[in-house]
């Protein structure tokens, strides 16, 4: 992001009221709340006990980060209306979770899960499949995390004019979110979510207000421009963009729905009534947020044609500069916007960070390292190995790459993998831990190979879809051939029919 | 099984119908003339495929609130 001209002191203020905030809503949710720092899921899943408006405004604020519109809206920029994908894509998420959520709800109420490996443990109990899902779960994660490091740094010194370098920006929201979280977890956490989701979303609102009083009130007028200027980012997508489209919506769907931190708020919800009405909100929220920035990038072209590239991911920040100077009110909105932008990305990376220190509290240490440790001990674990892997991320964040979209898929590529163990697992007694560990294994290898060799995509389709498909098919295969008879597992007959129950 | 349990993957017309928006929600299907005309400032591909996004949306929500009930009723009752 520029340099914002209207930022600097101002900046720095909301800035400071900000993590002001956030500070005093982590020490309130610790506070008295001794069973937080004594328990795996007091600490990771707030009690098993989140209400609506935490549960929904938690789903909210942790799956749209800031990249959401920092990274999307130069995306809609430089595509054009073929970026509408970004509405359905956030959309099918809830689709995917559909699939799965309502039986892993109830399984995961009654064997007091706290991680996603939970349930892949007590379904196949194979350490293979455990450690490895353990270990492309925290792939995910760190990349995840490390994304949302590196946007805090380009967001805060752009807001602040660079006034705040990069690191220092980094540096003490990092500070900020680990006090936060230590005090009150995932109480905290999704407390915390509830101001950054609804300063995010007032931002975005007066975000294209501004921007479409700036194009000439009018949108047909700026798509009369775009008409006249660059037809191409109106035509009907070409076949292999359409191919993509789809890709995509397949891949975001199935990734970002089992994301180990997204999982886990199916098992923090409160009931299931608190878990279906959150997810019917969840459903409306992309044509509000990622729709909103579609317009916002197509208002873009019209306001500043012709940025190519690099220059074009500066897009949100020369939108916010002409915002701000059209008055004082939208000045003020505007550097509430900007920090809304930074409590968005925080507001996702503190629920990664947690949920990777779970995934070290409760599956590495707990399961393979000391089982028999107190849980208190566990949480301490996991606690502390977290603020060393932000440490250890932070060491890599400070060479930042180009585009944030590029890792965004990468992440993907791999965390999918897990799925069909996950999955098919809920429903089809016969599938064998063996075939999903082979299935996950050369899913993984294909996925990675083919994203690391360049070939992200092969007609449109991208390199995790590929492997996810062959991991389907290991599984399916694999389950067939290894055992002839399904054997009667007692636990295994319960969750399948954990409806009767 | 008890009637009143309600599971959407036990639902064969839920999914062939997401199926179906989602299909709806690809511009697969348009020829390269249906740019114009515009509506509401979108291309005429990009406003159906709004249409779609909004559908989508509204069935995703409907769904969640009607056709999933496994243990509400016991959870509601112990409250």
């Amino acid at each position: 992001m520029g340099e914002l001209t209207f930022a600097g002191v101002d900046g720095i203020i909301i800035l400071s009221a900000f993590a002001i905030i956030m500070l005093v809503i982590g020490y309130f949710s610790g506070r008295g709340e001794k069973n937080i720092h004594e328990s795996l899921s007091g600490y990771y899943l707030a009690g098993k006990n989140l209400g609506i408006i935490a549960l929904f405004f938690t789903l909210f604020a942790t799956q749209y980060s800031g990249n959401t519109i920092v990274g999307y809206a130069p995306t809609a920029y430089r595509t054009g209306f073929s970026w509408l994908q970004s509405i359905s894509f956030m959309t099918i998420i809830i689709g995917v979770y559909l699939l799965f959520a309502p039986r892993l709800y109830v399984i995961a109420k009654k064997r007091n899960f706290v991680t996603p490996t939970d349930w892949l443990q007590h379904r196949f109990n194979s350490k293979g499949v455990t450690l490895l899902a353990i270990f492309l779960m925290l792939w995910g994660l760190g990349n995840y995390l490390l994304e949302q490091l590196v946007a805090i740094g380009q967001a805060v010194s752009g807001m602040t004019g660079g006034t705040i370098p990069y690191q220092v920006a980094v540096i003490v929201f990092v500070f900020v979110m680990l006090a936060y979280e230590w005090m009150g977890g995932m109480k905290a956490v999704a407390f915390t979510d509830v101001m950054q989701g609804i300063v995010l979303l007032v931002g975005i609102i007066a975000f294209v207000a501004g921007g479409i009083y700036l194009a000439g009130g009018n949108f047909g007028s700026i798509t009369q421009f775009i008409a006249e200027t660059e037809p191409a980012k109106l035509a009907v997508p070409a076949a292999e963009v359409n191919i993509n489209w789809l890709s995509m919506l397949v891949l975001v769907g199935l990734g970002a729905s089992i994301y180990p931190h997204a999982v886990q708020r199916i098992y923090a919800a409160k009931s299931e009534k608190t878990l279906k009405k959150s997810f019917a909100r969840m459903a409306w929220m992309p044509l509000i947020t990622t729709g909103l920035v579609f317009i916002v990038g197509i208002i873009g072209i019209k306001l500043f044609p012709g940025l190519e590239g690099g220059d074009s991911e500066q897009l949100v920040g020369l939108m916010a500069n002409e915002i701000a100077s059209i008055n004082s009110f939208f000045y003020w909105i505007m550097i509430i916007f900007f920090g809304g932008i930074v409590a968005a990305i925080v507001s996702t990376a503190d629920s990664v960070l947690l949920s990777f220190s779970s995934l070290i509290s409760n599956d590495v240490y707990g399961k393979f390292i000391n089982p028999n440790a107190s849980e208190h001990r566990k949480v301490m674990v996991g606690k502390i190995i977290g603020i060393i892997a932000i440490f250890g991320l932070l060491w890599v964040a400070w060479n930042p790459p180009g585009t944030l979209y590029e890792i965004f898929v990468l992440k993907f590529e791999l965390l999918v993998q897990v799925f069909p163990a996950f999955v098919l697992g809920l429903y089809w007694k016969r599938l064998d831990g063996k075939a999903v560990f082979w299935g996950m294994v050369i899913g993984a290898i294909v996925a990675g190979i083919l994203t690391f060799t360049g070939n992200k995509t092969i007609y449109g389709i991208h390199g995790g879809i590929i492997g996810l498909a062959l991991n389907f098919v290991i599984c399916v295969a694999g389950s067939y051939l290894s055992s002839t008879s399904v054997k009667k597992d007692p636990v295994l007959e319960e969750d399948m029919n954990a409806v009767n129950l | 099984m008890n009637k009143d349990v309600k599971e959407p993957i036990r639902k064969k017309w839920i999914w062939i119908g997401l199926v179906l928006i989602t299909l709806g929600n690809v511009p697969w299907y348009f020829s390269d003339s249906m740019v114009e005309p515009y509506v509401f400032g979108f291309p005429l591909w990009g406003f159906i495929i709004l249409v779609f996004s909004i559908i989508l949306s509204a069935y995703l929500s409907w769904i969640c609130l009607t056709q999933w009930k496994i243990v509400e009723d016991e959870e509601e009752a112990n409250k």
